[in-house]
């Protein structure tokens, strides 16, 4: 029961490990969406229960799953979703106005 | 009782007939932006005015599992500065957006639908998911002119806010987990047997996504950047609401979920007074080294910012009323003040500080618009900055932070320093500068509208207090709130 959760952990400082310490637009956004799935990967998780079935209101199942994080991740599959069609949208952009999807070589602005 | 509803969703579905409106006539596009504002700003004094005692609107009569919105004075504040930008925003942006217009102005819409239901919403999730909708259209909002700048700067906004958002989302998650609702009266009252160490780790979650969208300092490094980049409206609405729902939001859930008790005892309203004092002096002196005035004004917006968490952070009745007093008035005089710095770019191409030199005797009026609002937000009577600064001042006092006290009045001469800057090279003499274009009455009168709230809320600041004066009761008690909020 452990382990799922290491890797959620896992996946989790990966993703920011990779937004944080790469240079190339593409991997930022691979990060990106790595972190998105550890966190539905976890709202998944504190749903699951061994054995049980979907959420049916019936007497003959007594072992249901939680369905509130089932519908939470669908959510937040669609945000992510629609996060990742912007930020890609934003790399083509800049690769096509610079030519490169290196950070260092697209700095215009000075922070 | 459906009004609450109808402020979420009649942006919404405005959006979505603009954009199906957008193929066929003009005309008609630009008559349902009108009709659609009107209305939405009858639904917006309708539901301020009902919003003392609070109450509670619950979606499809699911009660406590379903959706609630919830009004209280806190969110009343917070929908009349979305009546007061919003509308001015749109009427302004009409005749000054060239490149874009029409995605604008459908953008701008589904923004406020997100802000709208970031401050009615009594829900952990909703809160998120509005969250996105409101940051989302902002990414749009950044790249709409097109160049390079806008788009590298969106980029960045982007990444950083969505990093953000990931906490957000990690912490509602956590939440949920330890609690098994996402009603936040129901949870507050969970939360009171949850250890206080997991709690704590909680809250830092949320303060670090949140302080990301608010722009505290070391985490504000996107915001200038935007603010350089997008056009002069989107500006206006960027200071205006949202940053400012992202600090409305973090409010809510510290005072609401984990309670005044618990911030006191985990010591994270030193944390935070101490954050804003730093926000402020950083800010203010970045904002001194600026050439650009739309990147100046961005400083000055994360200064402010800093005022505004001092407020709300004390923790006790009158910070909470000068910091959201300050948050209304930061709206409006920021919005002035772009506004100004917008017609100013629109007749002339100006927004270096060299470029506007001598305009203060080419358009006196509007220069003396600018004057105002900047003597306004740096904070000299009898303009309403004075008094919403003057109010926390003495909150700090009261709650024992004298030196905050003493750094407010430091940022103040801070701010003097480059707002006197800006206004002397506005009225230094120079030679003829020929228009461009000449701004026209639809650029002129929102302005003026803002200038004219800046002193009117000055003079009279028991206008706006009377609604003010009602937010601590739902904030520093949130065992009231919870009553409400269950019964409802």
């Amino acid at each position: 029961m452990e382990l799922p959760y290491v890797v959620v952990i896992i996946l989790f400082y990966l993703g920011i490990y990779t937004i944080i310490m790469n240079k190339n637009l593409i991997k930022i956004v691979v990060g990106v969406n790595i972190v998105e799935s550890s966190l539905i990967l976890l709202l998944i998780l504190i749903s699951f229960k061994l054995g049980g079935t979907a959420p049916i209101l019936d007497r003959k199942y007594e072992l249901v799953v939680d369905p509130i994080p089932q519908a939470l991740a669908l959510t937040a599959i669609v945000i992510g979703g629609s996060l990742i069609a912007v930020m890609l949208a934003l790399v083509i952009k800049i690769y096509k106005r610079y030519g490169t999807l290196n950070v260092d070589e697209i700095r215009k602005l000075r922070g | 009782m459906e009004s609450a509803v109808w402020i979420i969703l009649l942006p919404l579905l405005t959006a979505f007939f603009l954009g199906i409106f957008k193929l066929y006539s003009d005309k008609l596009f630009y008559s349902l932006v009108i009709v659609s504002m009107v209305i939405y700003l009858y639904l917006l004094i309708l539901v301020i005015n009902d919003s003392y005692p609070p109450k509670v609107y619950s979606i499809g009569n699911w009660g406590l599992l379903g959706i609630n919105l919830m009004v209280d004075s806190f969110s009343a504040m917070f929908l009349l500065i979305i009546a007061i930008l919003f509308i001015t925003v749109i009427i302004f942006s009409l005749n000054y957006i060239k490149v874009n217009k029409h995605k604008f102005i459908i953008l701008t819409y589904v923004m406020i639908a997100g802000i709208a239901g970031m401050v009615l919403t009594a829900d952990l999730f909703n809160l998120y998911v509005f969250l996105e909708v409101s940051s989302m259209s902002s990414y749009a909002l950044t790249a709409i002119k097109k160049t390079d700048k806008s788009i590298e700067s969106s980029f960045k906004y982007l990444i950083m806010s969505t990093f953000g958002s990931f906490f957000i989302l990690l912490a509602t998650i956590l939440t949920y987990y330890l609690t098994g609702t996402l009603n936040m009266a129901e949870i507050s009252l969970e939360f009171k047997s949850v250890p206080f160490m997991i709690k704590s780790t909680i809250m830092f979650f949320f303060i670090f996504g949140y302080g990301i969208k608010i722009g505290l300092v070391p985490l504000h490094a996107w915001m200038p950047d935007s603010y350089e980049a997008s056009p002069i409206p989107y500006n206006v609405l960027s200071s205006g609401l949202v940053m400012k729902s992202a600090i409305y939001a973090l409010i809510r859930l510290l005072y609401v979920i984990f309670g005044v008790e618990f911030l006191t005892e985990s010591g994270i309203l030193n944390i935070g007074v101490f954050w804003g004092v730093l926000t402020f002096i950083i800010a203010h002196t970045l904002a001194y080294q600026q050439s650009n005035l739309n990147r100046l004004l961005g400083y000055s917006s994360i200064a402010q910012i800093g005022y505004i968490t001092i407020g709300l952070f004390l923790g006790n009745e009158k910070g909470l009323i000068g910091g959201s007093f300050h948050i209304l008035n930061h709206g409006i005089m920021k919005g002035t003040l772009f506004l100004v710095l917008g017609i100013f770019y629109y007749s002339l191409k100006a927004d270096e500080i060299e470029d506007i030199q001598g305009l203060g005797y080419k358009f006196p009026v509007l220069s003396f618009t600018f004057v105002v609002a900047a003597l306004a937000i740096v904070g000299l009577p009898p303009f309403n900055g004075f008094i919403s600064k003057w109010l926390i001042i003495e909150a700090a006092i009261e709650a024992g932070f004298f030196y905050a006290a003493f750094f407010i009045l430091v940022g103040t001469f801070l701010s003097l320093t480059y707002y006197l800057k800006v206004i002397i090279k506005l009225y230094t003499k120079t030679e003829k500068k020929t228009l461009i274009e000449k701004p026209d009455l639809s650029l002129k009168l929102p302005t003026f509208f803002l200038g004219s709230l800046c002193i009117l809320f000055g003079i009279v600041p028991s206008l706006p207090l009377s609604l003010i004066n009602n937010i601590p009761k739902f904030l520093l008690n949130n065992s009231e709130y919870i009553r409400i909020l269950l019964g409802g």
